[in-house]
């Protein structure tokens, strides 16, 4: 019992980090229609930023405040990387077909991966411990570090900042309007283009969030870092409905805590494969995902 | 295609081997292998791409289906003797078929991005199984498969292969069933209603793509001589992917030209300084990026290279110089 629920909360943790991933293709895709390849890929440079904000500002004792600027520092490079991406690789190609766009997000992919092999260099780096990982809760004699509860936390908080965002204020009124109809929207006075980009920086902040805590909890970070919960935090977005946000929440959860109970309990070595077979299974008996609506096609 | 044209692409292709199996080192005939190889698999996956419109990302998985397949066969059913291997190699490009009928059950239910989700999702169950299956040797590897005897066996086998495969996939491109997909193509739910029938044209295409790309997969076990799960990743589906795109999606030839082009720039590039990454990932993804938003329609587009009007591009060219 105290096994499956050290087991239970492992899961909760990997599943926060995939439904904050999971998030930035979740909107990026209800908006645009394409799968941005790139995502998990800003998630590792975000990584980076923090890692060399550390660097630059001396960075040796974790304290809080530490632990902020390299946050702040995250959020800024994924958000600039983000941006740049957008603007650079997928604007350009707004007007043409989608699989054009999505040959394009698969370069800037692969580049960013292989780039970073030679910026950053190959080699794994030591992320600096920016906060003192120490338990702070014990629930059933199981001891809950602190950087778990901050994943707890920041994902909830995420996810309420982000449902308030999009129903309540005016720029996510207006990212619903471009979803559901990008042609009409233009014609009530919504800057389309404006709009994409925010989106992409929201989404690309998130990685950013989830980007240092990852590297606080597992302190190595590499450029090939973000195929690892970048691929797994996309079959969550697909999993729980692509485009639909509480959709990708419940996606990363799910496929999070299945995960850490198929290494748990023995098959480790299948863990890179799970993922994929339970996306397939999912698209043969609900092609939509569990939360997306089924759309009725035109003529 | 007439006969003459057929009649200089073989002497062409005889004279190219002959020249580089007399002249020159081994090192320039890995390569011409690599090309054929390569090109083999380029148009595997622009019959489905290309020619079908269909995105896949998961040719790795087929191509390692195809060798694991023929390398085991050839080495416990023919006990190594390379005479066997074109049947080896056709084997697992079968064996690859059948993958891909598998595949395309849940896949062409659905619409837009999915086939490239599930083929990406499939090729990356292939490889994890691979790394489980003991038998196959693991993550380790296949070691000791047999190999070609020489360049002059390696070069005409794989050569040939490679003919057939072109000339079966352009001739599949311009029958009544590459109407059909090319009609698919342009508007699906037109297409529908002039009687195309959508969901098996989809698939008939994706298997033959499987098929082929199987069999390049089999040719490049029997090549290199060892197969590991790590050889058929994402990167591998992407260089394929890149043939594809820079040829012009739909256009068979262009792949041939542009695995030419692809295997011979990474050598050319090998002096850069880039320590211990493999320079064709950072080539090959700018080249990617830049093809589509400057030239998405590749070298050729749709139309094979003896299709496309040259003076057009001599007049582009002419203009351009004079305007600089």
């Amino acid at each position: 019992m105290q096994e499956f629920l050290q087991h239970t909360l492992n899961g909760l943790s990997v599943g926060s980090v995939y439904a904050l991933i999971a998030l930035g293709y979740t909107m990026v895709y209800g908006i645009l229609a394409m799968i941005n390849f790139a995502h998990s890929e800003i998630y590792m440079i975000g990584a980076f930023g923090a890692y060399y904000a550390a660097q630059l500002f001396k960075i040796e004792t974790p304290s809080f405040f530490n632990f902020t600027i390299g946050l702040m520092a995250a959020l800024l490079v994924s958000g600039t990387v983000g941006y740049l991406v957008e603007k650079f690789a997928y604007k350009p190609l707004r007007k043409t077909d989608k699989l054009n766009v999505l040959i394009t997000a698969i370069g800037v992919s692969i580049l960013f991966q292989f780039g970073g092999q030679i910026i950053f260099g190959a080699n794994p780096k030591r992320f600096p411990s920016l906060i003192d990982d120490v338990p702070v809760l014990t629930l059933l004699e199981i001891p809950i570090n602190l950087v778990d509860m901050m994943i707890y936390g920041v994902t909830a908080v995420s996810l309420v900042a982000l449902t308030y965002m999009i129903n309540k204020t005016q720029t996510g009124r207006a990212m619903q309007a471009v979803s559901s109809r990008p042609d009409m929207a233009p014609l009530m006075g919504i800057n389309t283009d404006r709009i994409i980009t925010v989106t992409f920086v929201i989404g690309s902040m998130l990685a950013g969030v989830a980007s240092i805590l990852v590297a606080t909890k597992y302190p190595k970070i590499d450029p090939m870092m973000g195929i690892k919960f970048g691929t797994s935090a996309f079959v969550a977005a697909v999993f729980g409905g692509i485009g639909n946000l509480p959709g990708a929440v419940l996606g990363g959860y799910l496929l999070g805590i299945g995960e850490i109970y198929l290494v748990g309990y023995g098959a480790s070595t299948y863990r890179e494969a799970l993922s994929f077979v339970i996306l397939i299974v999912v698209l043969l008996f609900k092609p939509t995902g569990l939360m997306g609506k089924t759309m009725k096609e035109k003529i | 295609m007439n006969k003459k044209k057929t009649l200089i692409l073989i002497i062409a292709f005889v004279v190219i081997g002959s020249v580089v199996g007399f002249f020159l080192n081994s090192y320039i005939e890995t390569l011409v292998i690599t090309f054929l190889i390569t090109a083999m698999a380029g148009m595997g996956l622009n019959f489905i791409t290309g020619v079908a419109n269909q995105f896949s990302l998961g040719i790795a998985g087929f191509m390692a289906l195809g060798a694991y397949t023929s390398a085991v066969l050839s080495k416990l059913v023919f006990n190594d003797q390379w005479y066997f291997v074109p049947i080896t190699i056709l084997a697992g490009g079968l064996v690859a078929a059948v993958a891909g009928y598998l595949v395309s059950l849940p896949s062409f239910r659905l619409k837009g991005d999915y086939l490239a989700i599930v083929t990406l999702g499939f090729a990356e169950i292939v490889r994890v199984m691979l790394l489980n299956w003991n038998f196959v040797g693991g993550p380790r590897g296949y070691n000791f498969i047999v190999k070609w005897p020489n360049f002059l066996a390696a070069y005409s086998i794989t050569g040939l292969f490679l003919m057939i495969t072109f000339f079966v996939l352009y001739h599949l491109k311009i029958s009544w069933f590459g109407r059909n997909l090319w009609a698919l193509n342009e508007d699906e739910i037109a297409a529908e209603v002039m009687g195309t029938p959508v969901a098996n044209s989809k698939r008939l295409a994706f298997m033959i793509s499987s098929l082929f790309s199987g069999i390049a997969g089999g040719f490049y076990a029997h090549h290199m001589g060892y197969i590991s799960p790590g050889s058929f990743g994402f990167i591998m589906s992407v260089q394929i992917l890149i043939i594809a795109v820079l040829g012009g999606l739909g256009s068979l030839s262009g792949s041939i030209v542009a695995a030419a082009v692809l295997t011979a720039l990474p050598e050319l590039l090998r002096s850069l300084p880039t320590g211990d990454t493999d320079i064709r990932m950072i080539v090959f993804p700018i080249l990617l990026i830049s093809l589509m938003i400057w030239k998405p329609s590749g070298l050729f587009g749709r139309e094979e290279i003896w299709r496309v009007d040259w003076s057009k591009i001599k007049k582009l060219v002419s203009k351009k110089g004079v305007s600089s």
